[in-house]
Formats: C-alpha cells, sequence, structure tokens
C-alpha cells in the first residue's frame, strides 16, 4: 500500500508542484489542503499510475482544476511525479504571480517534469483548442506551453482576442462597459503573429 | 517486485493465513476456518530487522463464506517502517476476500491515510487485485492533501 499511498501524492504534488517553482526563495507559507475529487479512481501499484475518472475536481489554494480524466505517472525510483495527463474539457482556473485571475481551457493537458545537471523543466502543455482568458482578453494558439521553470509561456501560431471599452482603447481594469469582440473578425484580433517577433510571454499564468 | 512494493499483498496475504490459523481455535486445520473476532495479525520484518512491525492487520469479526471467502468487519489494516513510524492505516468497515481468487472488494467505504495524517483518500465501494496490484475506488473519491505533505520514497 505504499506505493499507492505515494502515487496519489505524486499526484497531489505534481498539481501543486507549479505554485511553489515561481516563488524561488520564498518562505513556505500555511495553505489550505488541496483536494481532489473524482468519480472514480484506480492505483496502479506496479505501473506507478494513479488514474481519476470521472468529474475529476482539483482545489488547490492557488487554482482550480477541472477535467474528466486525470492520469499521474511517477519514476520508478520514486519522487515527484513526472508526468501528469488532464483530459477532455480541460479547465484551469488560477491567479498569476500578478494576482489577475486566469481561466485556461484545452482539450489536454500534460504536465511533465524532469530534472537533469541541477536544471529544472516543468512545464504544462494544453493542446486541443486551448485558450488563456483573463482581463485582457483572450490568449490562443495551437498548442500554449507554460514554462513553469522559467515563468514563462509559449504560443504556437498565436492569436489573441483583446476586450476593448467602448472607445477603443484596450483596458485591463474591470471597467463596466468592457465588450468582448466575438464578430467573425474583431478589430482587436491578431492572428498569426510574425515568427520574428517572440511568441514568449512573460508572467505565465502560473 | 520489490518487497516494499508488495507490503500490501504479503500484509493480506499473511493475515488471511493468521486468519484461518488463529480462528481453528486448537481444531484440526481440516475443519476449515472458523469464526473470528477481535483478531489481530502482526507481521514483521525479514531477518536482520525482524524484531520491527512490518504491519498490524486487525478485524472486529471475520466470517469464512463458501467459496474461500472471508468476511472482515472493521477491518484495519497498518503498515510501519523500519524505524517503527506509522506509514500507512488503511480501513473499511466491511470487506469480502477472496481467498482463491486474490481479491478484496466491498461496496462499502474505504478510508486510508499516511501515518501524519497529510495526507488522506476516501471513497465508497473498492476493489482490489493481489495478482497486479491495482486498487480501484468505485465512487465518490475524495482525496484531501495537507499543507506540507511529502513523499517518502525511502524504503
Amino acid at each position: 500500500m505504499k506505493r499507492f499511498s505515494l502515487v496519489i501524492i505524486a499526484v497531489l504534488a505534481g498539481l501543486m508542484g507549479h505554485a511553489q517553482t515561481n516563488t524561488p526563495g520564498a518562505l513556505p507559507t500555511p495553505r489550505a489542503p488541496t483536494l481532489i475529487n473524482s468519480e472514480s479512481a484506480d492505483f496502479d501499484l506496479n505501473g506507478h499510475q494513479g488514474i481519476y475518472r470521472g468529474h475529476v475536481r482539483v482545489d488547490d489554494p492557488q487554482m482550480k482544476l477541472t477535467c474528466e480524466h486525470l492520469i499521474a505517472d511517477m519514476p520508478q525510483a520514486g519522487g515527484r511525479p513526472n508526468h501528469i495527463v488532464a483530459e477532455t474539457n480541460v479547465v484551469i482556473d488560477y491567479t498569476d504571480d500578478k494576482g489577475q485571475t486566469n481561466h485556461a481551457t484545452g482539450d489536454k493537458a500534460v504536465y511533465v517534469y524532469s530534472e537533469q545537471g541541477g536544471v529544472t523543466n516543468e512545464t504544462v502543455t494544453l493542446t486541443g483548442n486551448p485558450q488563456i482568458e483573463n482581463a485582457q482578453g483572450t490568449q490562443a494558439g495551437d498548442v500554449i506551453i507554460l514554462d513553469l521553470a522559467n515563468n514563462k509561456a509559449h504560443f504556437d501560431n498565436p492569436h489573441m482576442i483583446f476586450r476593448q471599452n467602448l472607445n477603443g482603447a484596450t483596458t485591463n481594469t474591470n471597467s463596466p462597459v468592457t465588450v468582448v469582440k466575438t464578430t467573425n473578425f474583431p478589430p482587436g484580433t491578431i492572428q498569426n503573429i510574425d515568427k520574428n517577433i517572440s511568441n514568449h510571454i512573460d508572467h505565465p499564468p502560473f | 517486485m520489490n518487497a516494499k512494493a508488495n507490503t500490501a499483498r504479503i500484509t493480506l496475504i499473511a493475515g488471511v493465513a493468521l486468519l484461518f490459523a488463529a480462528v481453528s481455535n486448537g481444531r484440526a486445520q481440516e475443519n476449515g476456518p472458523q469464526h473470528a473476532s477481535d483478531f489481530t495479525s502482526t507481521e514483521y520484518y525479514e531477518p536482520p530487522h525482524q524484531r520491527q512491525i512490518k504491519s498490524v492487520l486487525s478485524g472486529a469479526e471475520a466470517l469464512p463464506q463458501p467459496g474461500g471467502q472471508l468476511i472482515i468487519k472493521q477491518l484495519k489494516l497498518e503498515t510501519f517502517d523500519l524505524d517503527g513510524k506509522l506509514e500507512i492505516t488503511i480501513m473499511a468497515p466491511e470487506c469480502i476476500y477472496d481467498t482463491f481468487k486474490g481479491v478484496a472488494n466491498s461496496p462499502g467505504h474505504l478510508q486510508v491515510h499516511t501515518g501524519d495524517g497529510k495526507f488522506r483518500v476516501e471513497g465508497e465501494g473498492f476493489l482490489w487485485r493481489q495478482s497486479d496490484q491495482f486498487l480501484t475506488i468505485s465512487n465518490n473519491v475524495r482525496t484531501v492533501v495537507e499543507n506540507g505533505a511529502t513523499m517518502n520514497t525511502k524504503p
């Protein structure tokens, strides 16, 4: 049963790990518990895998995730999980390091963690019509990679839809007159940003 | 499969074996397992740690059933590390253990928590297969991880 517990803890630790990545040097502060609810769950002790199925909901103090299927793998030698897959109607709501709320969606989210030569690689890759919505608008791409270790987000084939107020100025406030452009060709839409422009955006959601 | 990974399986086997032995109460084994109550089965580590308790399986009642099945009520399984520290506690009000198939199941509640209490999972209905060490919790799975929960990855 020890492996069983390790697998489950690994799932949780992995889901919570992002919250700790962006605060190097910060003193640990007490956190509320992380909860994972699902309709059912399988724990493969030989395969080092935990599988949550059906209305999976992760409630963490710094983010909430819902999906229909979540699989977590952990290394044979133990330690933190190196691979977590959330599938089907993936929704992640979180607050970034600027205090801004973000709403990320996609068909699939893959968390990968590795350490090589003292370098930590930790990413979440969103695919399947992925997008991140916040006060500025909606950022979308074919693939969105959240580089948790370096606090960046990478968008493949990015396109953005800005929120605009009635004066046409982009807003990042809670203006009551904010309008989301959802027409076929919204003036605030930018598609296929030139490849020469860096697709990296600082201050990713996690 | 390493020994640590097989803790649960070994413990279940040991526990059931003990039940079959303990409930005989001096009767010949050919009479088969008998009813037992308030039983406890203690498993120790292999030498050179044979004095260290590996697991304790206890129950309020064990009822042998036809076909090699055993109904265990108020099941409680505790596993310990070599330092005597409580690792995992598993509790189920009732479960059926099939001694032939090596399967334990119950439509009822299952609760698991680590020794420090920082990790807890519970649900309704479970199936445990010894052969491939596969646990399924069928309904309403609820997992709680308290702040600071850690992964004990060292044997």
